[in-house]
């Protein structure tokens, strides 16, 4: 038997708990990721399908199924962003999956880049900062200021699945215009892991202070604006505030989604919702960070 | 005075390759490397020489300044020069968090005082780095505060080892 899973059309941050509820509804079966139809996906998107097929992995399930997208200019798209070579790892890839070599002038600020170990976030962090700063200043109209700032929220966000996921992760940044949702040009950050997610991490130490209300969305609360860590250490847990910090200055946005909760610090241009809970269940934590350019 | 360079110090001890200062493990080796060129005497000033970083973390600024401050900022003087604004986006956090401070010195030789401090001694911070070394009844002076108030102040820059005391002189933490 194989169970199929629908990857959405446009496969971005919004549709991200549609495919989760396809994800979650696991039988035991075999399960096809299918993107025959997709027409676009986010780094959001790919990371989190990457974590899906890493997850299953992981997990000791069969090796999934991908049937990629039929529209070829989709398809390159989804191989210059370096997801087909990764994928291959965690799926059964069906479908023509074109051999690409990164052409490193395009809008893909980071191709989806593993990340595992301390080495890998300076690896990224070395090689993301000097096209982020051309492209924050320049494209943006950002302060300069904003690149620093960009990195450490980049270095921070890696270093928490370092630290804290068990596993391996991915991250992906990217550049370009959203002519619907916002009329301007942003700066993305995704990144993933399939590991233990924030109420697994903060169980052993903030379950008992929470009590009842003790899950996914109070271990979110617990990180994000208690700044809460895991480890006694008292300098930790600053790294999830001084991403909000950065955000908020530049009016970017901060989503994370962790087991069936995600809370979102949301700037003046989203109409998104602070907490949502209940949702479809996805292994691991999804972080999406979002710097629009100055509106003028 | 010892002048530890901290671009040295993360070539040497943890890449050639990489020149952020961003994860904690690296943040840990730096501080360590850091400790071993302390000087060994408390009264000589530590300078910690950011220049050369062109970027840090909030991982790093905790490893490197905050508990390198936490463990001898009560008996040591340092002070940190070529800090940039984007270095204290993350040692401000930091600092705030732990409740500690530390004397930042830029290119043209202005010091700042990075972290928490109570207004009063905030402002006597600014009239020692202004205007040079003042005893106590010149700083009272030029804040309009009491005598006991202007104690207190410098007394808690002198404890929090921003200030050095000699003779009724009170001199911001400098380079020269």
């Amino acid at each position: 038997m194989t169970r199929v899973v629908e990857v959405p059309v446009q496969f971005d941050d919004r549709a991200f708990d549609q495919f989760a509820r396809g994800y979650s509804a696991g039988d035991g079966a075999r399960v096809l990721f299918d993107a025959h139809a997709a027409q676009w996906a986010s780094p959001y998107g790919l990371v989190g399908l990457l974590t899906a097929g890493q997850a299953l992995v992981e997990q000791g399930a069969e090796r999934p199924l991908l049937t990629l997208p039929q529209d070829r200019d989709v398809v390159h798209y989804w191989a210059r962003t370096g997801f087909v070579r990764h994928a291959d790892a965690y799926f059964e890839l069906h479908g023509k999956a074109p051999k690409l070599t990164p052409r490193g002038e395009s809008d893909v600020l980071l191709e989806l880049t593993p990340v595992r170990g301390a080495d890998d976030v300076h690896e990224v962090v070395n090689h993301i900062q000097e096209r982020a700063a051309a492209i924050l200043t320049h494209e943006l109209k950002l302060e300069a200021a904003a690149t620093m700032g960009f990195g450490m929220a980049l270095s921070e966000a890696c270093q928490n699945i370092v630290e804290h996921a068990g596993t391996g992760g991915w991250v992906a940044v990217q550049t370009y215009t959203w002519r619907k949702r916002l009329g301007r040009r942003v700066v993305v950050i995704a990144i993933s892991d399939a590991g233990v997610g924030f109420r697994r991490s903060l169980e052993a130490t903030q379950a008992k202070r929470f009590g009842d209300r003790w899950g996914d969305a109070a271990a979110l609360e617990a990180a994000l604006i208690q700044g809460v860590s895991r480890f006694r250490d008292p300098g930790r847990g600053q790294g999830l505030a001084g991403i909000r910090r950065y955000l908020n200055r530049w009016q970017g946005k901060l989503s994370v989604r962790s087991g069936a909760a995600r809370m979102t610090m949301i700037p003046p241009w989203d109409d998104d919702v602070p907490l949502a809970d209940q949702l479809p269940f996805f292994p691991g934590t999804q972080v999406l960070m979002i710097v629009p350019a100055h509106s003028e | 005075m010892a002048r530890i360079d901290l671009k040295d110090i993360l070539q040497h001890t943890v890449s050639s390759v990489y020149g952020d200062l961003v994860t904690r493990p690296t943040g840990q080796a730096v501080r360590t490397s850091i400790e071993a060129l302390l000087p060994d005497a408390d009264e000589d000033l530590a300078i910690i020489d950011f220049s050369t970083v062109r970027l840090m973390d909030f991982s790093c600024a905790d490893e490197i300044v905050g508990k390198l401050l936490l463990q001898y900022g009560r008996a040591r003087y340092f002070l940190l020069v070529g800090v940039h604004p984007g270095h204290e986006d993350a040692i401000e956090p930091v600092l705030e968090r732990h409740r500690l401070a530390v004397v930042a010195q830029d290119r043209s030789g202005s010091l700042k005082l990075l972290g928490a401090m109570p207004e009063h001694a905030r402002q006597a911070f600014t009239v020692l780095a202004n205007s040079g070394p003042a005893v106590l009844a010149d700083v009272a002076a030029k804040l309009a505060l009491s005598p006991d108030t202007a104690r207190e102040a410098l007394e808690v820059l002198r404890e929090r080892h921003v200030v050095r005391e000699s003779g009724g002189h009170y001199q911001a933490v400098r380079t020269a």
